[in-house]
């Protein structure tokens, strides 16, 4: 990373740092809204972006993560913050679990899958399934996060809460992404074939992708859960998988930063256009088309580096 | 080509923050609708029906002296939209909140509205435990599911069954509704002889109808859905057994005739009225208006409760004198008993759930139309 890069992002870290200070809190529930978004879409990326699978079915795993943090607080009284590593193994373990046996289907096929899974789950979720989901209504009274005996409740609580994660997600993606691990998945989204005979383990990598992609979408939905107190299948439907996509395609499928900038605009706009009432999604739709046709390689693409 | 993208960015931005309306001294009602997603119809309906009432209202000259202002905003039919309507709305100085459609939506809102001491009236939310939890601020126009339980009994008692046969599909709502109807007949004194589930889906239920008539009932109260009636009651006049039957309100759905044909005839259901069976002065007015203006009737008895909900809030800031929350709230808590709304009389209790029926019996006629039934 240069050293103009840093600046700009030391910049951009600052502003957000503070920016509760001068917002309202529809405004920083906004920002609350696009962390959320930012960490589901980064931990695609990994699956998406660096190791190029086709995934459509993210929110299936989002799910996962959101009912088990609230399935273990509510019916084991377990503060939610301590649910985090069971929602992401248990989003993790139910990805390997699905992806093993389709693993090896490449792109469009795999796509296909994947959103056969994210339906299995949103509609064994509506049909109250084993009896805990609690059906079409969701799961309701989950206790708010506290955190060193503090309880958060208002928006710009949860904002440093849900950023702070976003800041360790960058951090530790930004090691991954340097190490052996990620430029093994690098591999497998330019040649599988290539990659294999390098002597990259191909069905290893592309599960690991999978299941830390998932477990960090769960630990995601933990923050979900934590942040609205209450979840239904409405939350997880097949329209969040696409928007997920949809955030990482624009951003540049591999890169962090512009990940970040498409989860702001995928997220920020549709806020923008309320004034538009019924028709903000025609809007918002419509400036997806133009910047998919000014910059089809992504807003920030990756930059090559071998 | 970066740069023509930016100055499309930001004429689309400039657009959005110019259509911000500065109107001067209004009292503002918001109104929280999905205007999009799988709810979307019944979201422009409830906006419709709302701007309607709001234009008629400031013809009459507004609320304490002021025009009325309503503010709109989308909460998609998704939890986390409808927070983030609702964070917007507190921001937006509106001095109560009509909406909105789906409980679990509701429930997203809720406490955000609550901390901001803002009354929402919600219009399309039965779920229990919405008015359990000790809110304020919350109130609701639609009736809460077990409401339509009690209904159940009080029909069956009023037409005079003696001993009553429930009958379920084991889904939650069906059952939910079958326990709440048992344990009220029970405690009334009529005797219920069979209880028992079906299992949806088949085609062939006779052997549950034989061991229904086995048990003699006066009357079937069955509380699944409408392509299992329509077959209980063409099946039922197969075996020439002729016990009426009674419906919940997930067998208001016309399909139900085009099951059963001519054994439909005599059926009875429990449902919200339909719109255009309102039958107050008032309400026949209001649509006869809303016709003339959007050539069409409002979608379902949903977003007419919404327009309910608007009148109700506007008879609180007139009787509490003031657009302060807590007055309001406490305002219709107490003092608002019996307000003429358009689906009925309106009064709140203590939790905020409505008081009074909203539910109304229909029966089946010859010719396989719902007509609504006095008891």
């Amino acid at each position: 990373m240069s050293r103009a890069h840093l600046a700009v992002a030391g910049l951009a870290a600052a502003l957000l740092a503070v920016a509760p200070l001068f917002l309202n809190a529809y405004q920083v529930d906004v920002l609350n809204s696009i962390g959320l978004y930012a960490l589901l879409a980064l931990s695609l990326n990994l699956i998406l972006g660096e190791a190029g699978l086709f995934n459509m079915g993210h929110a299936a795993f989002y799910a996962m993560g959101a009912y088990t943090a609230a399935i273990l607080n509510t019916r084991y009284q377990i503060p939610i913050l301590w649910t985090l590593p069971a929602s992401g193994a248990v989003a993790g373990a139910f990805a390997l679990l699905v992806a093993r046996p389709v693993v090896h289907l490449r792109g469009d096929y795999l796509m296909i899958v994947t959103i056969g899974v994210g339906e299995i789950v949103r509609i064994a979720l509506v049909n109250d399934v084993f009896g805990i989901t609690g059906g079409a209504n969701g799961i309701f009274g989950i206790g708010r996060p506290k955190l060193l005996g503090f309880t958060i409740r208002q928006p710009q609580e949860f904002f440093y809460l849900i950023w702070g994660f976003v800041a360790v997600t960058i951090f530790l993606f930004l090691r991954l992404k340097r190490s052996r691990f990620g430029r093994a998945l690098n591999y497998l989204r330019e040649d599988v074939v290539a990659a294999e005979g390098s002597g990259i383990n191909t069905d290893y990598y592309k599960l690991a992708a999978f299941g830390l992609g998932a477990a960090w979408a769960g630990m995601a939905g933990t923050l979900f859960a934590a942040k609205m107190t209450i979840i239904s299948p409405e939350s997880f439907s097949f329209w969040e998988s696409v928007v997920l996509f949809m955030i990482v395609i624009l951003g540049g499928a591999g890169s962090i930063a512009g990940v970040l900038l498409a989860s702001f605009l995928v997220v920020g706009l549709p806020e923008l256009f309320r004034e538009l009432a019924g028709a903000r999604m025609l809007v918002f739709g419509l400036v997806m088309m133009v910047m998919m046709v000014f910059r089809p390689q992504g807003l920030l693409p990756a930059r090559e580096r071998f | 080509m970066k740069q023509k993208f930016l100055t499309l960015v930001t004429a689309f931005a400039l657009v959005a923050s110019g259509a911000v309306a500065r109107a001067a001294d209004t009292v503002k009602i918001g109104l929280m609708a999905p205007l999009t997603g799988s709810w979307a119809s019944e979201g422009q309906g409830m906006k419709k029906i709302v701007e309607l009432l709001a234009e008629q209202q400031n013809a009459k000259g507004g609320v304490l002296g002021k025009q009325i202002e309503v503010v709109v905003e989308d909460d998609g039919g998704d939890p986390r939209t409808a927070s983030l309507a609702a964070q917007r709305l507190t921001t937006r100085g509106v001095a109560a909140v009509v909406g909105t459609y789906g409980s679990s939506v509701t429930e997203a809102s809720q406490a955000i509205y609550d901390e901001a001491k803002i009354p929402q009236i919600a219009n399309g939310s039965t779920a229990i435990r919405l008015t359990e939890k000790g809110f304020e601020h919350f109130f609701r126009t639609a009736p809460r599911d077990d409401e339509q339980g009690r209904m159940a009994a009080q029909t069956i008692e009023k037409l005079g069954f003696k001993k009553a046969a429930i009958l379920h599909d084991s889904t939650s709502y069906a059952k939910g509704l079958a326990d709440e109807a048992n344990a009220l007949l029970k405690k009334k004194g009529t005797e219920v002889v069979f209880f028992d589930a079906l299992t949806p889906k088949e085609n062939d239920y006779t052997a549950i109808l034989t061991k229904l008539k086995g048990a003699g009932p006066d009357v079937v109260l069955f509380t699944g859905y409408y392509p299992e009636a329509g077959l209980l009651l063409k099946q039922k006049k197969g075996m020439n057994w002729s016990v009426p039957f009674i419906g919940g309100d997930a067998t208001n759905n016309v399909d139900l005739v085009k099951i059963a044909g001519k054994a439909a005839e005599g059926f009875y259901f429990l449902s919200p009225p339909q719109p255009q069976d309102l039958d107050t002065a008032d309400a026949k007015a209001f649509l006869t208006a809303y016709q003339k203006k959007y050539n069409e009737l409002p979608p379902s008895i949903w977003a007419v409760l919404a327009g309910d909900g608007f009148r109700v809030a506007v008879a609180g800031i007139v009787g509490a004198k003031s657009t302060d929350g807590d007055k309001i709230a406490n305002y219709l808590h107490k003092d608002l008993k019996h307000y003429p709304g358009l689906s009925g009389q309106i009064s709140f209790d203590a939790k905020g759930d409505r008081e009074g029926e909203v539910y109304r019996v229909y029966k089946v006629d010859g010719e396989g139309k719902f007509v609504l039934q006095k008891l």
